[in-house]
């Protein structure tokens, strides 16, 4: 059985329908070991004190945030490639997940950065570069809700999303030239129990998986929600032509 | 008909042909631009060695010189800004961020004046490292725990 | 090609076609700088290069849905698709027409207007390198977002919306340029960055645009 098989509408709808209560489940266990056991079972950090907590929200938003984009690139490019229309309406269902997601990191970035930067923003190379991402959740969001044609739109934004990308990694890079930055580096990598000591990091990583599932689920749904959307409209129209 | 599909042909062959060409040309550009990476930020060695005018604002990043940290009278404070080779004096009204301490990274908007650095914002780099307090208190103990040397934000021009 | 580009631009200069009008805006925002951050000439010549940046920005942005609307509105954008001249020659030349009486004139005026905000003497042959080479960056892009956008019936505000994030990269390096250039810095690594941003914009995005007015066209 290939993959492709669930770009079918009807086999999607069935399959996600056992799976969305899953992934939901699963994700909300996960949040809530995650956030509860880094809130209140870890020590404080050696110099940031009990503001470190924050990084359980800020990490796993921050890479949700990015996440969600290259989801809708690949949707996107699916989308234009192979014309599966689950795949168009699941780069439309991701785009509010993703924007909630850079508006929790940044949000969440300028109450770590108040008292330990010394300030609640700075235009630091990422702290930028998300802000730009924003922009582009927004530009993206604002095109598909303006044209009524549901394959015109899915195709216009295809294009947008990937001119977009293109231009998503210029911006990374001349936001960098523009400003050095006083953000850490990545918390995470491969080798990142160097740098994030274990009791921080397992609880980190409990809550990541949370919010990828979290998102998996949130995405599911809402895709399920544009199809039944799509159905409907299908239906309207069939009416008014009897 | 034929003529003008075959005109059609040649015209969408020069569109591509103008469109490689611009196309490497960008690559060549930007491949420069990469090649010779800037930095932002000055180190206090650049700063000895080449003194910026005192009308130019510049940043200077580094870490802050052990034992070098004065509070004056108010919110007043002088300390040291080095990177291991050149040290430059800096003095900054106002108050500073809970991460800013000796030995930690720091990065300094203001005026080189007179052979002092006048600061008019300071802000603290952090690290990526994450510990617990207990811990490093521990390695402190035993005369283990050390900064890493990568902290100070990374001199211009690596 | 020639051709269209010469109707484009008749078409733009001719009563009504908005020639002016982005050139008076330009002029007024500069104008308006002063009363909103304070006569002060030291603070207006730091941040001039920035300014003139930004309003030949605002002011390219006016005319941008005025590439492909009037066309589209009377069928002769569907004429264009039809001729022998691929649709990405056409986004070209309509691009290089934008460009020729928006971005040129912004560019020359730019210089007049820097005289308004103290901007220092070595600053203007660099402003004038860095707008040449980063307005066509500017039309170019503004086209692509016209051709997405030009199905919509007001599609000139979210063209705005779509384009400006667009800009960040051309933005920052083209008034770095002019801000190093003003202050009589090393400005190479930014000017490369620009004129490769400018033309790696010119190589790819016509096909882009052209994907999305064949998509409107349907």
């Amino acid at each position: 059985m290939s993959l492709w098989e669930y770009a079918n509408p009807a086999r999607f709808m069935a399959t996600t329908a056992r799976a969305v209560p899953v992934l939901g489940g699963a994700a909300a266990l996960c949040l809530l070991v995650g956030l509860v056991w880094g809130f209140f079972f870890t020590p404080e950090d050696y110099r940031q004190g009990s503001t470190v907590k924050i990084i359980y929200l800020h990490v796993p938003a921050a890479l949700m945030a990015i996440n969600a984009w290259l989801m809708m690139l690949v949707a996107s490019l699916v989308w234009l490639i192979r014309r599966h229309h689950v795949s168009a309406l699941a780069a439309k269902a991701a785009a509010p997940v993703g924007v909630t997601m850079t508006l929790i990191a940044l949000f969440t970035g300028a109450v770590w950065g108040q008292p330990m930067w010394g300030t609640w923003w700075a235009w630091d190379p990422r702290l930028t570069s998300f802000l730009i991402l924003f922009l582009f959740y927004l530009g993206y969001m604002a095109l598909w809700a303006a044209i009524d044609d549901p394959d015109t739109a899915a195709d216009l934004t295809g294009v947008l999303c990937l001119v977009g990308s293109v231009f998503a990694v210029l911006s990374r890079y001349a936001v960098n030239f523009w400003n050095q930055g006083l953000h850490q580096g990545a918390s995470l990598s491969l080798d990142a129990e160097e740098n994030v000591a274990d009791v921080f990091y397992y609880p980190l990583l409990v809550a990541i998986a949370g919010f990828v599932l979290l998102f998996v689920a949130l995405v599911l749904l809402r895709t399920r929600t544009e199809i039944r959307l799509r159905r409907l409209h299908a239906l309207r129209l069939r009416e008014r032509a009897a | 008909m034929a003529g003008m599909k075959s005109l059609k042909k040649k015209r969408r062959i020069q569109v591509i042909a103008v469109a490689a060409v611009a196309l490497a040309l960008s690559t060549a550009m930007i491949g420069y631009a990469m090649r010779d990476g800037i930095n932002y930020f000055r180190a206090p060695t650049q700063v000895m060695d080449e003194p910026p005018a005192p009308s130019e604002t510049f940043r200077i990043g580094g870490l802050v010189e052990e034992g070098t940290l004065i509070r004056g009278e108010g919110t007043t404070v002088r300390f040291s800004v080095t990177d291991g080779g050149a040290s430059v004096p800096v003095t900054y009204t106002g108050v500073l961020p809970d991460l800013f301490e000796e030995g930690q990274g720091m990065v300094g908007t203001g005026r080189y004046v007179n052979g002092t650095f006048e600061a008019s914002e300071i802000l603290a780099k952090h690290d990526e490292t994450y510990m617990p307090k207990e811990v490093v208190d521990a390695l402190k103990e035993q005369g283990v725990f050390q900064h890493a040397p990568g902290e100070a934000p990374a001199a211009p021009n690596g | 090609m020639i051709r269209l580009l010469l109707r484009d631009m008749a078409l733009a200069v001719r009563a009504g076609g908005g020639f002016g009008l982005g050139l008076a805006f330009f002029l007024i925002v500069v104008v308006l700088v002063p009363f909103a951050v304070g006569p002060e000439t030291a603070v207006l010549a730091r941040i001039a290069p920035g300014v003139l940046w930004l309003g030949a920005l605002l002011a390219c942005l006016l005319s941008l849905d005025r590439i492909f609307a009037l066309d589209w509105e009377d069928g002769s954008l569907d004429l264009l698709a039809t001729a022998p001249l691929p649709l990405e020659g056409v986004v070209a030349a309509k691009a290089a027409a934008h460009w020729l009486t928006t971005g040129l004139p912004l560019t020359l005026a730019a210089p007049v207007l820097g005289v308004f905000l103290n901007l220092p003497a070595e600053g203007y042959g660099w402003l004038l390198l860095a707008l040449a080479a980063g307005t066509p960056a500017l039309s170019m892009i503004g086209a692509f977002g016209a051709a997405l956008t030009v199905g919509l019936r007001r599609g000139g505000l979210l063209l705005s919306l779509l384009v400006l994030p667009l800009y960040v990269p051309t933005l920052i390096f083209g008034a770095e340029v002019s801000r190093r250039g003003a202050e009589g810095l090393a400005l190479a690594t930014p000017l490369a960055m620009l004129g490769g941003i400018t033309a790696g914009t010119l190589a790819l995005l016509p096909f882009a645009a052209a994907a999305a007015l064949r998509v409107n066209l349907r």
